[in-house]
């Protein structure tokens, strides 16, 4: 038996390049690049575009839903927010009625009043830091003008609610002190009242109107506020509050007329904290409350609100975004059922890899990839997809909230989850396969 | 080079076990040139998948370079597959979705060479094999005779010491099944260790020792006659 010399010197068919070298020592291989499986995941998923894109639409429509839910809850938000601030920066609500988690925006109808004018009265005499204090006594009561009549807020006051909540008469005017002394029955009305009364701005005025059947004349109407996200400012109805206290409400309280609330403004919007500060000591000295006794009155600022707001459409917003989720993880589950198909189909395939040198690592990371290329597509698709909707969506309700970029890169890093989550369990069969069984398979 | 010492390999076929090698002993020196023979189902691929380190025999042992094969990992044994052993086959098993060239590549991919690296090779070898034209080509848009040339070629192209082919001719007719052989043979002269599996005595008549198997039995062990 001849044993040749190797390499053999003699001339070759076989050129061997580096037959001459070192051969690499085990211990200094590099495994497969990562990047060389990429181009392959990605051609795979060309020769199959149908199923891909089919595969695919769960991650597209789910990441498209989270990106447009978040940018229409951000909208919203941002629109409540510049509608608090219209409210003016340096408002102070005291509203009467033990503190409650309940939401700032009841009004503690219902609730007994603890707060009178009186109160409101010593603010203003005593608080340096406040501006301008308006009592405030709300009913939703029935107005009439000749046919026609319509339910709304009246709200009794004094004239210092102009200037508090600068809100200005559009036509005639608002009513003044002498007025309120003499309980007068003027009234100033919102444009939606106006609407709803069959009158214009300036037909309005000098018109009599029946609240609760009782004859009003109206001096003003109120310039349009919009709806801000309490109330609609336009429906309300403005009288004096003594005439709101004795004609409408009809209770008195022993302390003088009771009010459901007292909107304060400060002096500037840096006196908000020592408006309150002044505003809290004054009504506990004037309704007895000692420390361990709780305020039987709520003070909220500006700030409160907008947060309180924000509170509410960030549950919004995460409620719209986690069910939005919930479709990317049936995208995640659509991404599994396929990459199953493919392990199966191209086990053959993992066999002559395995037999030339793959190992079972290098099979998991080549099928982990394309599972995470394939969700990575369709979150760049759901990306485009979700950027058109809510730009379009911003259009249409003429929202100035941009596209919401965390959304963006969360989805992203999400579909990347989703790809090693879901690609897992299918990379690790493929891995498992047993080379000379999977070489056999056809 | 490699030792065989009462290889057994028993399928378990649901509830009964076949037996398919009997006690195999068998040495292959540095350079040989083997033919296996035997009837269909007598074990010969058995035999060349547990050589190729593809499948660990049920009993005995196997020694590759003094190594015991069947003490190592899988990763071991798949590196050992990589490095020192070039696999052809007779259904060709390239990949049907990469090109010849890039067909050649893969070991080298797995075996971490860079890419200019594994580009120059890979044409080299192509080229040696005479597809220096065909390299783009997809293996549905090659002969048969081309598609096994491109196997031989990925079987070389991480430097083996040990060429293993199972039935390499099979599906080849006689004219391009000649032109593989006399590669192969080229191989052999070149220091090359082969082992191949075949049919045909014209093939085996080429190689420099015939082992023959009979049911899971070396039945004889020489130089071909004649
Ligand atoms: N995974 C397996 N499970 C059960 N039986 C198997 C398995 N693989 C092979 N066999 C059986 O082992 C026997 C030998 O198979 P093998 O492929 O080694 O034969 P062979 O000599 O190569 O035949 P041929 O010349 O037809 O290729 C056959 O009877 C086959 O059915
Ligand atoms: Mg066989």
């Amino acid at each position: 038996m001849t044993v040749h010399p190797y390499p053999a010197p003699s001339p070759s068919p076989l050129s061997r390049p580096g037959a001459g070298e070192p051969r690499r020592a085990r211990s200094d291989r590099r495994r497969a690049d990562l990047a060389e499986t990429i181009p392959l995941a990605w051609e795979s998923l060309l020769s199959n575009r149908l199923r891909s894109v089919l595969t695919m639409l769960g991650v597209i429509i789910g990441i498209g839903a989270v990106i447009t839910m978040v940018t229409i809850g951000r909208g919203a938000q941002t629109q409540t927010e510049s509608q608090l601030k219209s409210l003016g920066s340096n408002l102070l609500f005291v509203q009467s009625g033990v503190a409650t988690t309940g939401s700032p925006v009841s009004q503690g109808a219902g609730s007994a009043s603890t707060l009178v004018w009186e109160d409101a009265r010593a603010i203003a005499a005593s608080s340096p830091a406040v501006a301008d204090v308006a009592p405030v006594l709300n009913r939703r009561v029935q107005v009439v003008f000749a046919e026609r009549n319509t339910s709304t807020q009246v709200v009794g006051t004094t004239p210092s609610y102009v200037p508090v909540r600068d809100f200005l008469p559009l036509t005639g005017r608002f009513f003044n002190q002498a007025e309120v002394e003499r309980a007068a029955r003027v009234a100033v009305l919102g444009q939606t009242v106006v609407d709803a009364l069959g009158l214009t701005p300036s037909s309005a005025l000098k018109q009599t109107i029946r609240i609760q059947g009782e004859p009003f004349s109206v001096i003003g109407t109120m310039e349009f506020k919009g709806v801000n996200s309490f109330r609609d400012m336009d429906d309300q109805v403005f009288i004096p509050l003594t005439t709101m206290a004795t004609r409408i409400v009809g209770v008195n309280s022993i302390a003088g007329i009771a009010v459901d609330s007292i909107s304060a403004s400060a002096t500037r919007p840096d006196q908000m904290d020592a408006a309150q500060y002044q505003i809290t000591n004054l009504l506990r000295l004037r309704h007895g409350i000692v420390p361990p006794r709780q305020d039987d009155f709520l003070i909220r600022n500006q700030a409160d609100l907008v947060s309180a707001s924000n509170s509410v459409a960030g549950i919004f917003t995460a409620l719209l975004g986690g069910s939005a989720a919930i479709s990317l993880i049936v995208g995640g589950i659509g991404i599994m059922n396929i990459m199953l198909v493919s392990v199966t189909e191209r086990t053959r395939e993992i066999g002559i890899r395995r037999a030339i040198g793959a190992r079972s690592s290098d099979i998991l990371w080549q099928f982990l990839i394309e599972s995470v290329v394939l969700s990575l597509c369709g979150g760049l698709l759901g990306i485009a997809l979700g950027v058109i909707a809510s730009q379009s969506l911003n259009q249409v309700f003429g929202w100035k909230g941009g596209i919401a970029v965390d959304a963006v890169i969360l989805s992203l890093l999400f579909c990347l989850g989703i790809g090693v989550f879901f690609g897992a369990y299918p990379a690790r069969k493929a891995a498992r396969l047993d080379p000379i069984t999977a070489l056999r398979s056809d | 080079m490699l030792q065989l010492e009462k290889i057994r390999k028993t399928y378990r076929m649901g509830e009964v076990d076949v037996p398919i090698l009997h006690g195999i002993d068998l040495t292959v020196l540095r350079g040989d040139y083997i033919a296996i023979m035997g009837a269909s189902g007598s074990g010969k691929s058995t035999l060349m998948n547990i050589l190729g380190c593809l499948e660990q025999p049920s009993e005995g042992r196997y020694y590759f370079d003094a190594r015991d094969v069947t003490t190592l990992s899988d990763n071991e044994r798949t590196d050992l597959r990589n490095f020192q052993i070039g696999f052809i086959f007779q259904q060709f098993n390239l990949l049907p979705r990469l090109t010849a060239l890039d067909n050649v590549m893969l070991p080298m991919v797995y075996a971490g060479y860079p890419r200019h690296e594994r580009l120059e090779r890979a044409r080299q070898m192509l080229a040696d094999v005479g597809l220096a034209e065909r390299m783009a080509n997809l293996p549905s848009q090659l002969s048969g005779g081309q598609q096994q040339r491109v196997a031989i070629a990925r079987a070389l192209v991480n430097q083996p010491e040990l060429l293993l082919a199972d039935e390499p001719t099979g599906a080849l007719d006689s004219r391009t099944g000649r032109e593989v052989m006399d590669l192969i043979t080229g191989l052999h002269a070149q220091g090359l260790t082969i082992v191949l599996v075949t049919h045909d005595a014209q093939v085996a008549r080429r190689t420099r020792r015939i082992v023959r198997i009979q049911d899971g039995r070396i039945t004889a062990d020489g130089p071909p006659a004649g």
